[in-house]
């Protein structure tokens, strides 16, 4: 049996896992409609009177501009996709990369200097060093990506980089250095696959790690700067829950809560269904 | 010897790289904090004035030399938007910050263990399924949203508005109680989660061991199992987790629930410091954090050492 | 036994933390009845920012020229009572006598006022006040090492300054137009008429310093202010300050004629009772720097503090009508209020050295960008801005003479305030603009939850004459720090700032568009009409007139007629405190003046 089908069987087999995927495969349709247009295009208009109640015109009620929360909150998918998926993504491969060339040549000066920027970077506090990438890359919308994907490979890399120490010892790495293949291309083709256990499961986690991020740094001026977020809602909620108007924090928090929640069932579904040693135990 | 000496330069190579960073991009590309100085209608002149004052007229390599001898000699100097020595600040802040963090931070751990020892010890059963479940929840809410629905519900009319809305007006005991509970309730919940997990997992994996096993085998009781062999095995990497926990509790604070709350601890001036470019605050600030970092990894490698000779 | 173990360990940490929130919940401070005893009186004001430093020569904003006029001594300050604002004298003993071409000023000040001891004067006792330490204090802002930020109100202005400054700065040296002639007597020479000069005395940028606490303390004077006003510093940080009355403060009992008290507007708040009684009346205030408004809410609700300017969100709940402002009835039997017109002004300016909407070489693209300016002021819709973000209680008027200044002319025509949609596409169309050939718009503000809303407002706004919504982008940044380097360094198109006026004289704005001011200098629209610039100039020298006041509105509409700014609104400030307080709070420019006067004990105020 392959892997592919023995891990989807195990998925298959785990409810909470299987809610997760659809919880998250639900967002990205969203997230898709409002790319293409279909949906959530409204979401700067200022149609409404000031923080109307929920109705049938305005389903989640409206802010205090008078703007529709269901539109804002619907566009914020896109805007969490976006980030959660440029830096998951990018995180996860540069972690990839690093810790694989820090694990190959393991004990040398490539792997100091790698093991050397992790430790750099783990040793800044994470709110200020991102607060730092904010401020040096000024008003950039893709300042927090960055920030952001600078500090969560380190994480991937230590992981990637202990996998690849353990692979390097395998036979069918050894073979293939015997016949002299190039280090690149067993990296590339032999080693790499086989880490790609760690890399789903940390991409899933950096997802959820880079949304919960946002909302910090759109809460304190430094997240997202053009369009809107669920880090805006909320900071915009800050204002108004102690007014008694509601509608921007439920809204917002309820659709993050379902998102994350929904990586989380599947981060840990993956998790299980790559290591079926652990979850036997 | 040699062990010590390599650790003392990797030690001192970090520091180096940290200030290199720090120096980078909080300084050199941080904010100009010439213009919130100057006042209305300030000439060209002035604002050159102000500038060079501050040292921004400086080439490169030698503003990154002052700040790494500065920092290396603790000459710690003034902050430049109130005057006020860092030093000071710093033993103004930090107290703060320590008596916000150290409740909440205690209590997530030792309810993150137990939490973890139960859930470990019923392995597979709802009572694991159940912890599990929770910690998952826990997870998936913001560190915002906590804040803002405990304020909500704790702290004002529309909740059940026990303690005060915010601030920092200790002066003994019971207000010391009340104005840490909130912000200690809100860092349990958002840790939990995490702290849970973490310490299940390492049970289950040090339950799974052989000697656990036959120590089972051999009839031992599942309670003293779990706390003779399990607790006491695993307390490396909890002391590790600790431990590297400590140099953010101490020095660096939480900065969402100290602005959040409007707590004048060491968190909040820091962010401050970043945001207005408050050069010698940041400089002490991020400096002794690395420091504090270093020493600890040091120190947990020897903790290492101690405990597991093969490990070198 | 062990399934009960398993269960006990599962059940215990909800229960630890419900026990931890009940024994906690028993105790949150009940301060408003505690106080060490019944005769120490204790007046707690909420402000919404904190000042970072507590030297007069950094006594930029609001937040530091409240402490400022508290811990030191100014020579002027506002009558506590009376509007229009008037000036009172307080450590000079009057008004200052002025020569009769306007240039030397002569001013005598108290006898008998001291500092308040400190370790730094000789066996720590505090020393007389003399007119040589006003001297000191002044030309502090002219010593680079100061970093003040005050020298702007006399740059250019009294004789030898500004020299003396170039000189190296030495206090030694003496400055002939600002000279102690005795111990009580301080002379000012002026290079020309400056009628506003009486008016800058009472800022806490001219508050008097001892220039021995200055020498001992070094930078950290501004944490550990020496003065000699009503109050002395017990602690200071960013969550607040801690005030103790000055045993030594002179002794000058309150009259409510000389603070110009108007029993048909004033009657009723128990400030009749204060009369005779010898301020600062209160013992003790706490200043409590509460930035967030929920949170600066809460803590006036709760009690926490005794005053509190209540914010916008809060409107609907806290008054009854609009016009006047009014109390509504749960709330009036704790409270008092009043309503504050904001001696300012917010405004939106264009840059206009930015050719795509300012000046340009090319004659015909002038009058173009112009018309653009003109079309987007008219799409600006003031009554809808003022609804939400003001609760439609702030005053929109055209121009820059704000409606509290005795300068500001009711009748004049409200029609560039007024929302004209079809007129705006009209002159779009006239000249040329359409969608395609519109220029990006970057529209500057600081991070902030509120500022951004502005902006999105603004945009929306644009929509409705056909702005293309990704044509009107947001340049943000973190602070407003970072946001006025940017601006001053004439980076923003459209910069939108609120203007507090130093003194009541629409001077203070109309040099707001004076050419010379432009950026760095407070003429953010670098707005340069030469015509403007000369009446400025021959305004500037006279005293207060029909005269003047009719240059002053002439240059309003040539400001309104060149369409250079988005303006503006006046914000109407509520103002809250308990009732028990015998007391008028202000806003403006009595601001820190007040406290000395805010009495937390006397129960006048329990009329019903």
């Amino acid at each position: 049996m392959n892997a592919e089908r023995r891990i989807w069987g195990q998925l298959r087999d785990d409810p909470a896992g299987l809610a997760g995927l659809v919880v998250v495969g639900l967002f990205l349709l969203v997230a898709m409609a409002v790319w293409l247009g279909l949906i959530g295009q409204d979401w700067s208009a200022a149609d409404g009177a000031r923080w109307e109640t929920p109705g049938p015109d305005h389903w989640f009620g409206t802010n205090i501009l008078g703007q529709d929360i269901f539109e804002r909150a619907i566009y914020s998918v896109r805007t969490a996709f976006e980030i959660g998926l440029v830096v998951a993504v990018s995180s996860t491969l540069l972690g990839a990369l690093l810790g694989a060339l820090a694990g190959w040549y393991s004990h040398s000066w490539v792997d100091g200097a790698i093991l050397w920027l992790k430790g750099v970077l783990d040793s800044i506090p994470f709110y200020l060093f991102v607060a730092a990438v904010a401020f040096a890359l000024q008003g950039k919308g893709w300042a927090m990506h960055v920030a952001m994907i600078a500090t969560f490979w380190t994480t991937t890399g230590r992981l990637v980089r202990a996998e690849v120490m353990k692979l390097k010892t395998r036979e069918f790495v050894l073979a293939a250095r015997t016949i002299g293949l190039p280090d690149a291309l067993i990296l590339g083709r032999h080693v790499l696959p086989n880490t790609i256990h760690i890399l789903l499961v940390q991409a899933s986690i950096a997802f959820v790690a880079a949304i919960k991020t946002e909302v910090i740094l759109s809460f304190l001026g430094l997240g997202v700067q053009d369009g809107v977020s669920w880090g805006l809602m909320l900071a915009e909620s800050t204002q108004e829950v102690l007014a008694g108007h509601f509608s921007n924090f439920l809204a917002a928090s309820l659709m993050l809560f379902a998102l994350l929640m929904g990586f989380n069932l599947l981060a840990d579904a993956l998790q299980d269904a790559f290591d079926p040693k652990q979850a036997s135990q | 010897m040699l062990y010590a000496l390599r650790k003392a330069v990797y030690g001192l190579l970090l520091i180096l790289g940290v200030t290199f960073i720090s120096f980078v991009l909080m300084v050199w590309f941080g904010p100009d904090q010439t213009y919130t100085l100057v006042g209305k209608n300030a000439s060209a002149e002035q604002i050159a004035e102000v500038r060079h004052q501050l040292g921004y007229d400086q080439p490169f390599m030698q503003r990154y030399l002052d700040y790494v001898t500065d920092l290396f000699t603790l000459r710690l100097g003034s902050s430049n938007a109130s005057g006020e020595q860092v030093s000071r600040i710093l033993a103004r802040t930090v107290p703060v910050s320590l008596a916000l963090m150290l409740p909440g931070f205690v209590l997530g751990n030792l309810l993150g263990i137990a939490l973890g020892l139960a859930a470990a010890r019923r392995r597979g059963q709802w009572a694991d399924r159940l912890i599990s479940a929770l910690s998952v929840t826990g997870m998936s809410i913001s560190f915002l949203v906590i804040v803002i629905a405990l304020q909500v519900l704790l702290s004002t009319p529309y909740g059940l508005n026990l303690f005060p809305v915010r601030g920092w007006q200790v002066t003994d005991l019971p207000s010391y109680l009340s104005y840490v509970a909130v912000p200690t309730l809100s860092l349990v919940l958002v840790t939990l989660g995490y702290n849970t997990r973490f310490y299940r997992a390492i049970f289950v994996e040090e339950a799974a061991r052989d000697h656990i096993r036959t120590a089972r085998a051999f009839g031992a009781s599942p309670t003293v199992v779990m706390w003779k062999h399990v607790l006491k095995n695993s307390l490396v990497p909890i002391i590790t987790r600790v431990m590297f926990s400590i140099p953010l509790v101490v020095i660096s604070g939480s900065l969402l629930i100290e602005s959040y709350f409007g707590i004048p601890g060491v968190g909040k001036v820091a962010f401050d410091a970043i945001t207005s470019g408050d050069q010698p605050v940041l400089k002490a600030v991020v400096g002794l954090t690395a420091a504090a970092f270093v020493l600890i990894q040091i120190a947990t490698d020897l903790l290492y050492r101690l405990v597991d000779p093969r490990v070198a | 036994m062990s399934r009960l173990w398993t269960h006990t360990r599962i059940a215990w940490p909800p229960v630890a933390l419900l026990a931890l929130v009940m024994a906690v919940a028993g105790c949150k401070p009940e301060r408003s009845s505690e106080g060490p005893e019944p005769a120490y009186r204790v007046y707690r004001h909420a402000m919404d920012g904190a000042p970072s430093s507590l030297d007069p020569t950094h006594a930029s904003n609001l937040y530091a020229n409240f402490l400022a006029v508290n811990l030191f001594d100014t020579l002027y300050r506002y009558k506590y009572l009376a509007r229009p604002y008037r000036l009172e004298a307080n450590l000079a003993d009057g008004l200052p006598q002025v020569s009769a071409d306007g240039l030397i000023y002569t001013i005598r000040t108290k006898p008998g006022v001291h500092f308040i001891d400190d370790p730094a004067f000789p066996e720590g006792k505090g020393r007389a006040v003399r007119a040589e330490d006003f001297v000191f204090s002044i030309k502090r802002h002219f010593d680079p090492a100061t970093r003040a930020q005050g020298a702007w109100l006399w740059q250019g202005r009294i004789v030898g300054l500004d020299e003396w400054k170039e000189n190296g700065a030495d206090y030694d040296e003496e400055v002939p137009g600002l000279r102690a002639v005795d111990d009580r007597t301080i002379q000012i020479q002026l290079i020309s008429p400056f009628p506003q000069l009486t008016h800058t005395l009472a800022q806490g940028f001219a508050a008097v310093v001892p220039r021995e606490a200055v020498q001992s303390y070094g930078q950290e004077f501004a944490v550990h202010p020496v003065g000699s006003g009503p109050y002395r510093l017990l602690s200071f940080n960013s969550a607040g300050a801690v005030l103790e009355r000055n045993p030594r403060f002179r002794q000058e009992p309150f009259s409510l004629e000389a603070e110009g008290f108007d029993p048909d507007s004033q009657g009723g708040l128990g400030l009749e009772e204060l009369a005779d009684r010898v301020p600062p009346f209160a013992d003790r205030i706490e200043v409590e720097f509460i930035a967030e408004d929920a949170a600066r809410w809460n803590a006036f609700i709760a009690g926490e503090v005794d005053f509190i300017k209540v914010p916008v969100s809060q409107f609907d709940r806290v008054l009854a009508s609009r016009d006047p402002p009014t109390l509504s009835p749960d709330l009036a039997e704790r409270f008092r209020l009043n309503a504050n017109l904001e001696s300012g002004f917010v405004h939106t300016d264009f840059n206009m050295d930015d050719r795509q909407i300012g000046y340009h070489p090319d004659p015909d693209q002038q009058i173009r960008n112009r018309a653009l300016r003109c079309a987007i002021i008219k799409a600006f819709d003031w009554p809808r801005r003022n609804e939400v973000f003001y609760y439609g209680i702030g005053e929109v008027f055209p121009g820059i003479i704000p409606p509290m200044t005795l300068e500001f002319d009711a009748d004049q025509d409200r029609a560039p305030v007024l929302r004209d949609l079809e007129g705006a596409r009209d002159l779009m169309s006239s000249h040329g603009w359409h969608a395609g050939n519109l220029p990006v718009l970057e529209y500057g503000f600081p991070s902030s939850v509120t500022e951004r809303q502005m902006f999105e407002q603004f945009r929306s706004f644009m929509a409705d004459i056909g702005y293309p919504q990704e044509k009107i982008r947001p340049l943000t940044y973190a602070t407003y720090g970072d946001y006025a380097r940017a601006y001053l360094n004439r980076e923003v198109m459209l910069t939108t700032t609120g203007w507090t006026m130093d003194y009541p004289d629409a001077e203070n704005t109309m040099q707001l568009f004076f050419g010379p001011n432009a950026a760095p200098g407070t003429n953010t629209a670098n707005y340069n009409n030469e015509e403007f610039n000369r009446l400025y100039r021959a305004s500037a020298t006279m005293q207060a007139s029909p005269m003047r006041t009719a240059m002053y509105r002439n240059m309003n509409r040539m400001v309104v007629d060149d369409c250079v700014t988005i303006s503006g609104i006046s914000r109407t400030l509520i103002l809250l405190w308990r009732r028990e307080l015998a007391m008028l709070p202000d806003r403006s420019f009595v601001g820190g003046f007040f406290l000395r006067f805010a009495d937390p004990e006397s129960a006048g105020g329990e009329a019903e």
